[in-house]
């Protein structure tokens, strides 16, 4: 019941003042699944795409942290790169989840994840290594990306 | 003895039982779910739970803060093994390792911070209006609020029953709702209309849909589609208008709405100069006129031949000027005598504007010259009229000497008759010379008693005279200020 208090209070703040880009709403009153709208970062190769992300929370929020996964296809080291869409954030293991992080943190998150991935904290090996040595063919794989499935 | 024991031990057991049923009736308050009315300061939420601190711990390791309750469950969630000194886990704000003591080094004041928000009552879904201190909630539920549930006032009912219903007896007996035949106890009734009888919806006066009665307050405020609010950015061109939530998210989001503020009271400040500017311009028209009034009466002193002549003249009069040419000349008026001719140094002015500020200054220079010439003379004649009232005034008290004198001589002579009389009176009682002697003694009387009549009139006037002389003078300098002060409101 607390759970719910706090999840209703947090989508109470995200929505009078969202984190920046983004977009959120939760699937027909079941505040445990939350839909985010992010719009890819400015200072970023995914300027101009528009991602989907699916939040589930816990039953044990916010003891338990949130998953989070990208139902956009998207091409980036941390992200896997399938129908999951999973994101790795240190944030959301298990052991490193603290119970006052917010949703809203999360997203900023997200975000900066997006504008600067993480290729040794990586996923998707492939991908990873692409980025680390081949920088240019990385980027234009990612914007062809963005313009496939991201608009 | 025994058998008082073990009344006693029924009592207690009766006694016991009646308290877990109260308290299994009313649970006790969750802080962390009643509705906060006051607002209260971010800092004073718990990290955890984000709500304000529900019996605050603070960790003595890292001095982080949480509520008792988070940080029991944050840590029974970890795997932790149990310890025989409380439990212990990492600080869920920065991994330190931590206890929780069974004596908190929790301050006071945030206690009692957290202790004095107003909340809710929590039965205020059933209909309880009470807004109460939320240190306070927990007596107000269990002592005074009407709508928490006690045991039914009837014998062999066990059910509980709303404190309020408590003397209308025994509530608990089948009722089918009048609205929607719905079968339910007497007592449920009240909070079935109220909550969730469909039959019993009211209307919202605005948007036409029906809301339980319950929820129509919160329905107008945030819900409904009708009671739509412009963006306050509306007076900038945003021309959205949203119902309640939205319209809040909007003006969070809204470009002009955030504006619009500012850019009000810029230009309520641009109203009020413009409003200003045009009093000046007003003002400034006035001086004009006032000008080129004085420089029409100035005109016919301008001759030459004035210059020598009221260069020197102490007494304030209009100085020698040239006919200024429009916005091209200057008087000079601070210098008279330097001023014998056409001042052309100066430059065409470089504006109207400046030319006329120029003049009204020089016309403020002559007015204030003037003023103080008016003010010399003005002490000049109060001296003058006060030695000419000083020697009026000895006169008026000599010649009142001399009348006192006088009269001290009347009187005099008045008693030295009235002797004689009397001497004459008492030698000789005869009848014919007492009455002669009667007859110009009052006479001689009455003579002297028209003088003094006189002597006194004289006095009198004299008062009378002395009384004009200073009215007269006092008259005098109240007209020469109200001339001069009338002189100078026409300049």
């Amino acid at each position: 019941m607390a759970a719910n208090k706090r999840i209703m209070k947090e989508l109470g703040d995200v929505n009078t003042n969202p984190p920046p880009g983004c977009k959120i709403t939760t699937k027909d009153e079941d505040i445990y699944n939350w839909d985010v709208s992010m719009d890819g970062p400015d200072d970023s190769i995914y300027k101009g795409g528009k991602f989907t992300i699916a939040i589930v929370l816990p039953k044990e929020y916010p003891f338990k942290p949130p998953t989070l996964s990208f139902r956009t296809k998207i091409y980036h080291p941390n992200v896997t790169n399938d129908d999951r869409g999973a994101m790795c954030l240190g944030m959301l293991r298990a052991e490193e989840w603290k119970p006052p992080n917010k949703i809203a943190d999360v997203l900023k998150l997200v975000r900066a994840v997006l504008s600067a991935p993480q290729p040794d904290d990586a996923v998707e090996a492939g991908i990873a290594d692409q980025f680390k040595n081949d920088r240019k063919g990385f980027d234009k794989t990612a914007q062809d990306w963005v313009k496939k499935y991201a608009k | 003895m025994q058998r008082l024991e073990a009344r006693r031990g029924v009592e207690e057991q009766h006694f016991l039982a009646r308290r877990a049923r109260s308290h299994s009736y009313n649970p006790p308050v969750d802080l962390r779910l009643v509705d906060y009315v006051s607002s209260y300061d971010p800092n004073l939420m718990c990290p955890i739970c984000r709500c304000p601190f529900v019996d605050p711990v603070v960790l003595a390791e890292c001095g982080h803060c949480f509520c008792r309750e988070c940080i029991r469950q944050s840590w029974n969630t970890q795997t932790t093994t149990y310890t025989p000194h409380g439990p212990h886990g990492d600080c869920p704000s920065c991994r330190t390792p931590a206890r929780l003591r069974p004596r908190s080094t929790t301050n006071n004041i945030l206690i009692n911070m957290t202790d004095e928000l107003i909340v809710r009552c929590p039965k205020s879904d059933e209909g309880c209006k009470a807004e109460v201190k939320r240190g306070e909630v927990q007596d107000h539920v269990n002592i005074y609020c009407g709508f928490t549930l006690v045991e039914c006032g009837a014998d062999h009912c066990e059910l509980p029953v709303r404190r309020k219903d408590v003397a209308q007896g025994c509530l608990h007996y089948g009722v089918s709702c009048l609205s929607c035949r719905k079968e339910l106890d007497k007592c449920n009734l009240d909070c079935h209309w109220r909550n969730d009888c469909p039959a019993r919806q009211t209307e919202c006066a605005v948007c036409k849909s029906m809301v339980f009665p319950r929820d129509l307050a919160e329905h107008s405020s945030t819900a409904c589609a009708a009671i739509s609010v412009p963006c306050p950015g509306a007076a900038l061109g945003c021309s959205n208008r949203s119902t309640g939530a939205q319209a809040r998210t909007h003006a969070d989001t809204c470009m002009l709405a955030k504006l619009a503020p500012i850019l009000t009271t810029q230009h309520e400040r641009l109203e009020e100069q413009e409003a200003a500017q045009k009093q000046m311009s007003r003002k400034l028209e006035v001086l004009e006129d006032g000008f080129t009034t004085i420089q029409s009466i100035l005109s016919p002193f301008s001759s030459d031949n004035m210059v020598d002549k009221l260069g020197t003249d102490p007494a304030p009069g209009p100085r020698p000027t040239d006919l200024p040419g429009p916005y091209s000349a200057d008087f000079d008026l601070d210098a008279p005598a330097s001023f014998s001719a056409p001042n052309t140094s100066a430059g065409p002015y470089a504006s109207p504007l400046h030319h006329l500020l120029h003049m009204h200054e020089s016309l403020r220079d002559e007015i204030s010259r003037i003023s103080s010439a008016l003010s010399e003379l003005d002490g000049r004649h109060s001296m003058q009229n006060l030695n000419e009232n000083l020697r009026t005034r000895e006169e008026i008290s000599y010649i009142g000497a001399q009348l006192g004198g006088l009269q001290r001589q009347v009187h005099w002579l008045t008693s030295a008759q009235l002797h004689r009389q009397q001497a004459g009176r008492s030698p000789t009682p005869g009848s014919a010379t007492s009455a002669g002697t009667a007859i110009t003694d009052a006479t001689s009387g009455a003579g002297v008693e028209a003088a003094l009549g006189a002597v006194n009139t004289a006095a009198t006037a004299l008062r009378g005279a002395a009384r004009m002389v200073n009215v007269g003078g006092r008259e005098a300098s109240g007209m020469r200020r109200g001339a001069s002060e009338e002189g100078r409101t026409k300049l």
